[in-house]
């Protein structure tokens, strides 16, 4: 929706805004940003620094928001989502948390499955590939932070706008099958995944993930191999990932080596002290609270079909359309809001409970300024987008309402 | 993706379950080149503290896209880095990298 600025020009004043800090100070260096990566994108995050280059390029990859290099972190432009539900494998958004390989030897792959099990075992690819029923599964990969740069007052973290998201069709083997090569023991209590992507320094955690042993145990719940009809893209966790529809992300672990069944409870840093929020709503300004791991998503619904502040033709009637999406639970409805009125849309096909869903509604006549317009998604449990933001210290779980205006002329 | 990671027909619909034969899965070995940061610091006071201590993990571009925050936060932020991520950060660089962040973020927002 914010994607203004997708071509740098040569005026100044992008040009200075590029520089984010590079001007200033007599002694600092020539113009960094702009001049060295050409195109830039504004996210409109609040007090900036909002500009964001388009490179450099990634492999695979196509005209995405570079947030960081390395362990690259790339955004998906909001104008990826303006068609269809499924996002393309070459802008859907990247996260590694720590540096991966680069390459991957297929015939040595292993996926190491213990802890609580009858009979630790050593998978192959093939292994897994055969360990039962190939399932497909149209779900949503989004980030726990998605939004955080948007998040009043800002929060450190990666500033994503909204485009941390995407959705794939998924192709792979129930991961219970492939607990069922081992055998998980009376008593086990959750599942836990490491891949190869591994710390910069000794001695800092690894990042490592687990789940619930009855969400482990779902039948949509996979150990994928493919991204809508191909194999995994390297940046995506080549060979391997774990996808659990209607969790965020950071659980889908990538490049997927390691299987260990736990008996207790998770002490891990990334599950134990970070990807948490607080348990109960809090203000910013409050320092003491008790805190949850983030887990499933709530709902949530874009406009995409227009921006923030362009105009629309008074007195014509006018479409605007977007996607939406349950979260843990199917979408039951997505209502335009305005200031004191609301008008409910039209829901394109469903592709499943987990996937994006298009939604679309027409005004009869523009007569005036729509102003600070937006969606509401609520899902088949009766979760419903909040019209405030439900602020937390690292910016988790945004779902406020995502207000835009558009002027009428 | 440089080298073609093709899968020949890895699907079988749901709607085909119990179907007995299994489509074939092929792995290929799959290998690719990551871009490298093409901007580098500014100038300015405490840049070599954050060079020594900061870059190995985080590149520049990203020092640069963070919101603006306050001396303690990065100073905090620094600590962090020694506590949690064991990264290894001289203490007694911490002042001068918080500054050069705050100097830097200042020396944005007035361009801004």
């Amino acid at each position: 929706m914010a994607d203004k600025a997708t071509q740098s020009q040569s005026g100044a004043r992008l040009t200075r805004r590029a520089l984010i800090a590079g001007a200033g100070g007599a002694a600092l260096a020539a113009p960094v940003l702009a001049q060295e990566l050409g195109r830039m994108i504004d996210l409109g995050l609040p007090g900036g620094p909002s500009l964001r280059p388009l490179e450099p390029a990634f492999p695979g990859k196509r005209d995405m928001i570079v947030q960081r290099i390395r362990p690259p972190l790339l955004e998906a432009p909001m104008g990826v989502f303006r068609e269809g539900v499924i996002t393309p494998n070459d802008r859907m958004f990247v996260r590694w948390n720590w540096d991966m390989p680069t390459a991957i030897t297929a015939a040595e792959h292993r996926v190491a499955l213990g802890g609580a099990v009858k009979a630790p075992v050593s998978l192959t690819l093939d292994d897994i590939a055969s360990a039962g029923e190939h399932v497909e599964v149209v779900a949503i990969n989004q980030c726990a932070g998605n939004g955080r740069g948007l998040s009043e007052p800002r929060v450190t973290g990666t500033q994503w706008g909204n485009g941390a998201m995407g959705c794939a069709k998924w192709t792979g083997v129930r991961l219970k099958d492939v607990l069922a090569k081992a055998g998980v023991k009376e008593g086990a209590t959750r599942v836990r995944f490491a891949g190869l992507d591994v710390p910069l320094t000794d001695g800092a955690p690894q990042f490592i993930k687990s789940i619930p042993l009855d969400i482990a145990m779902r039948d949509d719940v996979l150990v994928a191999w493919a991204m809508n009809g191909e194999a995994l893209p390297l940046l995506h966790g080549y060979p391997l990932r774990i996808v659990v529809p209607g969790w965020f992300s950071t659980y889908w672990v990538k490049m997927l080596s390691t299987i260990e069944v736990l008996t207790g409870e998770d002490d891990s840093y990334y599950v134990a002290k970070s990807y948490r929020m607080p348990a109960r709503p809090i203000t910013p300004e409050e320092k003491d609270f008790d805190t949850v791991s983030i887990t499933t998503m709530p709902p949530r619904a874009f406009i995409t079909s227009h921006a923030d502040g362009e105009g629309v033709a008074l007195g014509k009637p006018l479409t605007l359309e977007g996607i939406a999406m349950g979260g843990d639970a199917a979408l039951a409805r997505v209502d335009l809001v305005g200031e004191g009125w609301e008008v409910p849309c039209e829901l394109g096909p469903d592709e499943g409970p987990y996937a994006f869903r298009r939604w679309r509604v027409t005004i009869p006549a523009v007569t005036q300024d729509l102003a600070k317009i937006g969606v509401r998604a609520a899902n088949a449990t009766g979760a419903v987008q909040p019209d405030a933001l439900n602020w937390n210290p690292s910016g988790y779980a945004r779902n406020v309402i995502e207000r835009i205006t558009l002027v009428a002329q | 993706m440089r080298a073609a990671a093709t899968i020949l027909a890895p699907v079988i619909a749901l709607a085909l379950a119990g179907c007995e034969s299994q489509p074939q899965v092929t792995f290929t070995d799959v290998s690719v080149t990551l871009p490298d940061d093409p901007i580098d610091l500014p100038e300015g006071p405490g840049r070599q503290a954050v060079l020594e201590n900061c870059t190995a993990c985080h590149s520049p571009s990203t020092l640069l896209q963070q919101p603006r925050v306050s001396r303690e936060k990065w100073e905090s932020i620094a600590a962090k880095m020694i506590e949690v991520y064991k990264a290894p950060v001289d203490e007694a660089a911490i002042p001068a990298i918080a500054g050069y962040m705050v100097a830097v973020q200042a020396a944005g927002a007035d361009a801004d």
